[in-house]
């Protein structure tokens, strides 16, 4: 009989022990697929979200400016070069920038800013200003307040823990007051009443301005009142302008939170006498996985010359890059650690499996089966069962990672306040089917096809008359 | 034979700090007639030269002692009725769109003044040519037809400078500063300095242009050019003041 | 009995013991060694920050953080520190100055915030002193010096005292690390011109290569050229307590290297005597106090603290100070969590999974027993028994082998340094740090010798189950 029908044959005779073996065939996959779904998946989204609030994926700026911040190296954005970019495959839009540095003056104090202008609608898709319009602020008058009607304790002492703190959504606010849902309903109008402010936003063209939080405490300011920027213009002339200041904003990181001034970019413009002219051009991608990146970076940089350059991430963020690295390298040992646990989890199984069937073996050979046949169908056997398992494991992954794709795991709010802050989910994401199914799927076979030496070995070395005493 | 030697070595040590006082000198009588002016009022032109533009202000010049000073720009209509006031180490500076009096830090200026190759160093005038360095007269040299005195001056160790050294040129006849060449500490030629058009103006003899010539950046260049100026003008100290700035005309 | 029987079958089956012990053996280093890495990946991000920029907590005049001005100092700042010092928990604590003002060189001027500071003890808090850019000079080590300033490489750039030169040497150099020779020839055409930043040097290299070289061989090149004048000559100056600006001379000490941008080209440190006579402080004044604790895990109960002790201070701690650290942090904590027990999970099976073989093994062997008449209870006791001598056994085994490897990776790293590619490393090898609490330690390896124990139980309960005759009858 042929090897393969004979192992076929024989894996169906103890269906106890091929269940078992197969099993941890199974589990080494099933598991090495959800783990490294999970890992690719939170790192990616972890840092996407970093990305996509500031810097973008991909950027167009004057050669120069990188390297010297000033103001005389913008570049015109052209009708033309909007459509350049535009045209490349996977661009979806432009995102018009222009930085700068001024003094701010509130007619009592001045302070260096950091002036941002910026186009109000496309910004949502990146740093998403206007969600970060302070909703409330925990004044010592709120406070008092809010203390004279009829609260629960807890909520006293947490206000007095965060007296003076802005906050831009309820969430936030409910997690640092630690107000339980239960009361929330009965206690938010309480808090909303004395605590909330007036607020808004504004659109391109309006003389108006957006000062970060603790920047608007310093100034004094508050919405309605007049924030003059002094600086130093294009070609050195004196950018000078007085503005509404339209809304507050709370920016989580405080050293930017307290000298950012958004305006909108045309009036922005205006201020530095550079019409027409950005310091930066976010471009905005359709798809955004480290290939479509690439790619679209290389079409962009062949399509653009001098005075334009094409910047990518990576570059932008060389901080970022750095912990991506790092993170991923522990995540290479966290995935070395799973396998040398399946791995054991299959040898022990196959060494267990040998062992009990040494007496058939050595029958087998008694009667004159030659070992190299045996040895033959014993690696049939191996691959099927190699095989069996691999197939449940991808056939049992599958499900559960689309499902997870789809659900990706929320974190307890209480250990990702400052994610929230951010304005990101704090989850854990599963990464879509890719490359890394192969991958693991291999490395698993590979295991099987490394467990099998064993009980290959283990037939040459038989001699039948102590097999058969088993 | 022993007293011979001693006596040369003696003499051309006095020779040497003869010289040296006289370097010295040299620079604290030129710098007298930049400084020494107790008040002047000037109208001047400056011209700002880069690669891709050149730009042109005017404006007034007030100045009192080395403390005070107050300058109103006169053209062009953009930058127009702005001023700037200077009170020993601080700068103001109203500027008529906003209708605002600003208090300037230094940290504004790191780009030049109105964009220029003026420094921050240049306005506030900090450092001493006479104080803060050791002089020593390397030879003579025809500037703009003049004979000048040519003066290495080395920056004291201690001093605030950030100048390696200088090289400068000072007319010998009228004690005009006429070239100015600074230098890092490595010996590398940061910034030439020239007066040109020497004239009679109030009866004294000043170079009426004066340029600034960066070396690092190909093509940058200021001039400035005194259209007119007056010396010791009577000028109060209240002249100097922030109220003033708004004033001026 | 029952203990001696057990005890001879664990030694009459080689084998199967051993496959058993290995097991849990595997699984306790799987499991030590994955903790350990989580916290050391987790720990190591955030302590590049605490080490060098921010340390745990930092006191300030409640006023300091929105305006630096130089007014808004802490008073009695010998007896403050005193205090704190006497806290326990508290490792270390020094005070600083700090001024807003303007480095100048020559050629550039430029914002930075300058920070006296006691060497010796800044030493015992930030590790800062160990960022020394090899031949760059030292952190402060002459005390007679006192115009010598400690100062980013990023700064340096920028006032143009880090500049860019080929020369023969640098050729050499180069050709040795194999660039090719079109490009050494091409770059050659510079020797002995000096590029005073980084834009002129990167634009005249790319006259003589192409955008694909540039960025192959671009950043080595760079980093070849560089050179700066040892002690090079800036000046500090910003406004002092009678409002007047001043300044003084200083010299490069020393130039570290960080990682972090922001904070390396905007941070100068010098020492905190000669800024205190140059901004007219008395003695026993400060603008920061900052605090090391002894394990950064007490933040949360310490920060709360010293709110209570000092509340017309503002106490601030690292997490509040650089939220996007603490963000980080917090997240990773929770991720690596997760994959621990994805870990376990795996582990677990795979325990279940070798036990249920062993005992499938054993069909014949218990079939026997109980056909003999050995009680089945007895048998169960039996089979237990041996599991939980194989787990135990294995259990010391895993703690000795990964005590070891902890031991050593914790110092040493897991270096990736030969994996990093190209060019793109900015010096910055990933080494990871495993590290694991004994408490953890223990725990862990409890919970794999539990689980060893009771994965046995499944399927020796099913070998109960078993007929003896058809037990019996199993080859």
């Amino acid at each position: 009989m042929k090897n393969y029908k004979m192992a076929w044959r024989n894996l169906w005779r103890n269906k106890r022990r091929t269940i078992i073996t197969a099993s941890s065939v199974f589990f080494a996959v099933f598991f090495a697929l959800v783990m490294r779904s999970l890992q690719l998946g939170t790192y990616d989204s972890m840092y996407k979200n970093v990305i996509e609030s500031y810097s973008g994926y991909i950027q167009v700026q004057d050669e120069e400016f990188w390297e010297n911040k000033i103001v005389d190296n913008v570049f015109k954005n052209t009708e033309e070069l909007q459509e350049k970019i535009k045209e490349v495959r996977n661009v979806e839009d432009v995102i018009p920038r222009f930085e700068s540095f001024a003094l701010a003056s509130s007619g009592s104090r001045s302070k260096g800013v950091l002036v941002m202008g910026i186009d109000p609608q496309k910004e949502k898709l990146l740093s998403d200003v206007e969600d970060k319009l302070v909703e409330y602020r925990l004044t010592d008058d709120a406070i008092n307040a809010i203390k004279s009607e009829d609260i629960p304790d807890y909520l006293a002492k947490n206000m007095d823990l965060f007296a003076g703190n802005s906050y831009s959504s309820d969430g936030r606010l409910q997690i640092d007051l630690g107000i339980k849902e239960s009361d929330a309903e009965s206690l938010m109008p309480i808090i909303e009443k004395y605590a909330s402010i007036d607020n808004g936003y504004f659109n391109m063209g309006d003389n108006a301005a957006l000062v970060g939080d603790r920047l608007s405490r310093y100034l004094g300011l508050e919405r309605g009142d007049t924030i003059i920027l002094i600086g130093q213009a294009y070609h050195g002339y004196t950018a000078a302008g007085k503005y509404v200041v339209e809304g507050i904003v709370t920016i989580p990181n405080p050293d930017i939170d307290n000298k950012i001034v958004y305006l909108p970019v045309d009036v922005c413009q205006n201020l530095y006498y550079a019409n027409g002219m950005l310091t930066s051009m976010v471009v905005h991608l359709r798809d955004n996985d480290d290939d479509a990146i690439d790619n679209t970076m290389e079409r962009l940089d062949s399509k653009l010359e001098s005075p334009y350059r094409v910047l990518g991430w990576k570059e932008m963020n060389k901080t970022l890059v750095q912990q991506l690295e790092a993170d991923d390298k522990s995540g290479i040992i966290m995935i070395g650690i799973l396998y040398l646990v399946i791995a054991f989890g299959v040898f022990g199984t196959v060494l267990m499996m040998t062992a009990e069937r040494r007496r058939e073996f050595g029958v087998l050979i008694a009667i004159g089966m030659q070992k190299t046949k045996m040895a033959g169908v014993m690696v049939y056997e191996m691959l099927y069962i190699g095989l069996l398992g691999i197939l449940a494991g991808v056939a049992v992954a599958l499900p559960s990672i689309i499902y997870g794709y789809h659900h990706p795991i929320h974190f307890p709010s209480k250990f990702a306040k400052i994610w929230e802050e951010y304005g990101f989910e704090p989850v854990m994401a599963f990464q879509w089917i890719d490359k890394y199914f192969l991958s693991q799927s291999l490395v698993v076979a590979i295991i099987v096809l490394v467990a099998v030496i064993y009980p290959v070995v283990k037939i040459r070395k038989l001699k039948e008359v102590n097999a058969l005493k088993a | 034979m022993k007293k011979k030697l001693l006596t040369i070595v003696l003499f051309s040590f006095y020779c040497l700090f003869l010289t040296a006082q006289d370097a010295t000198e040299i620079i604290k009588k030129a710098n007298d007639k930049i400084n020494g002016e107790e008040s002047s009022f000037s109208i001047m032109k400056m011209t700002i030269i880069r690669p891709e533009w050149e730009r042109t202000l005017e404006f007034k010049n007030w100045t009192k002692g080395t403390d005070y000073a107050l300058t109103l720009i006169t053209s062009p209509a953009r930058d127009k009725g702005q001023s700037f006031l200077k009170r020993s180490t601080e700068m103001w500076s109203w500027n008529p769109t906003i209708s605002r009096l600003i208090k300037l830090p230094p940290s504004m200026m790191s780009q030049g003044w109105m964009g220029s190759d003026y420094t921050n160093d240049d306005i506030l005038k900090e450092s001493s040519v006479v104080e803060d360095y050791i002089h020593e007269i390397t030879g003579e040299d025809e500037i703009e037809g003049r004979l000048c005195y040519r003066i290495k001056m080395t920056a004291k160790e201690e001093a605030a400078v950030i100048w390696g050294h200088q090289v400068r040129w000072i007319d010998k006849d009228d004690y005009l500063f006429l070239k100015a060449e600074l230098y890092d500490e490595d010996g590398y030629l940061v910034r030439t300095e020239l007066g040109k058009n020497i004239e009679t103006m109030d009866g004294r003899l000043i170079p009426t242009i004066m340029e600034i010539i960066p070396e690092d950046e190909e093509g940058y260049k200021t001039i400035v050019e005194i259209e007119e100026i007056e010396f010791n003008i009577p000028v109060e100290d209240g002249f100097f003041s922030q109220q003033n700035l708004k004033r001026v005309r | 009995m029952i203990t001696k029987t057990a005890w001879k079958n664990v030694w009459r089956n080689k084998i199967r013991s051993f496959v058993v012990v290995a097991s849990v053996t595997v699984g306790i280093f799987a499991g030590v060694f994955a903790v350990g890495v989580m916290n050391g990946a987790v720990d190591q991000r955030v302590d590049e920050v605490l080490d060098n920029e921010v340390s745990h907590i930092q006191i300030t005049h409640p006023d300091f953080r929105t305006n630096n001005d130089l007014k808004f100092r802490i008073d009695n700042v010998d007896e403050l520190e005193k205090q704190i010092s006497g806290i326990e928990g508290v490792d270390a604590v020094c005070d600083r100055l700090f001024v807003v003002g303007m480095a100048n060189t020559a050629r550039k001027s430029v914002g930075v915030n300058i920070i006296g500071v006691d060497p010796e003890k800044e030493k015992e808090i930030f590790g800062l002193y160990k960022e020394l850019e090899p031949g760059t000079g030292e952190y402060f080590s002459d005390p007679e010096r006192e115009e010598l300033a400690y100062i980013g490489f990023d700064l340096a750039k920028n006032l143009n005292i880090i500049r860019y030169q080929i020369n023969d040497e640098i050729i050499e150099e180069l050709r040795s690390a194999e660039l090719p020779e079109d490009i050494l020839s091409g770059i050659s055409e510079f020797d002995g011109e000096r590029f005073d930043n980084e834009m002129s040097f990167k634009k005249a290299m790319r006259t003589v290569m192409t955008a694909k070289q540039e960025s192959e061989y671009g950043r080595l090149i760079l980093e070849k050229a560089q050179t700066f004048r040892e002690r090079a000559k800036f000046t500090l100056t910003f406004v002092n307590s009678s409002n007047h600006q001043t300044g003084g001379v200083f010299r490069v000490g020393g130039i570290y290297n960080i990682p972090n941008s922001m904070f390396e080209s905007s941070q100068v440190f010098v020492r905190d005597n000669i800024l205190r006579r140059l901004i007219e402080f008395p003695q026993n004044t400060a603008h920061q106090i900052v605090i090391r604790l002894n394990d950064v895990d007490d933040t949360r109960a310490m920060t709360k603290k010293l709110r209570e002790d000092f509340p017309e201070l503002e106490v601030l701690n690292w997490k509040q100070i650089q939220p996007d650290m603490a963000m980080m942090s917090d997240f990773a904590g929770v991720m690596y969590g997760f994959f621990m027990v994805i870990i376990l999970a795996a582990l677990a099976f795979g325990i279940v999974n070798t036990m249920l073989m062993v005992v499938l093994e054993r069909t014949k062997e218990l079939g026997m027993l109980t056909a003999i008449g050995m009680n089945k209870k007895k048998v169960f006791r039996m089979i237990m028994t041996e599991s939980v001598f194989l787990s135990l056994t294995g259990g010391v085994a895993g703690m000795v082998v990964s005590w070891i490897i902890i031991r050593i990776t914790s110092t040493q790293g897991i270096n990736f340094g030969s994996m990093e590619e190209g060019f793109e490393a900015m010096g910055f090898s990933a080494h990871i740090y495993p590290d694991i609490g004994v408490d953890f330690f223990l725990i862990v390896t409890l919970l794999i010798i539990i689980t060893g124990v009771l994965s046995s139980v499944y399927p020796a309960l099913k070998a109960l189950k078993l007929d003896p005759a058809e037990a019996l009858r199993t080859e």
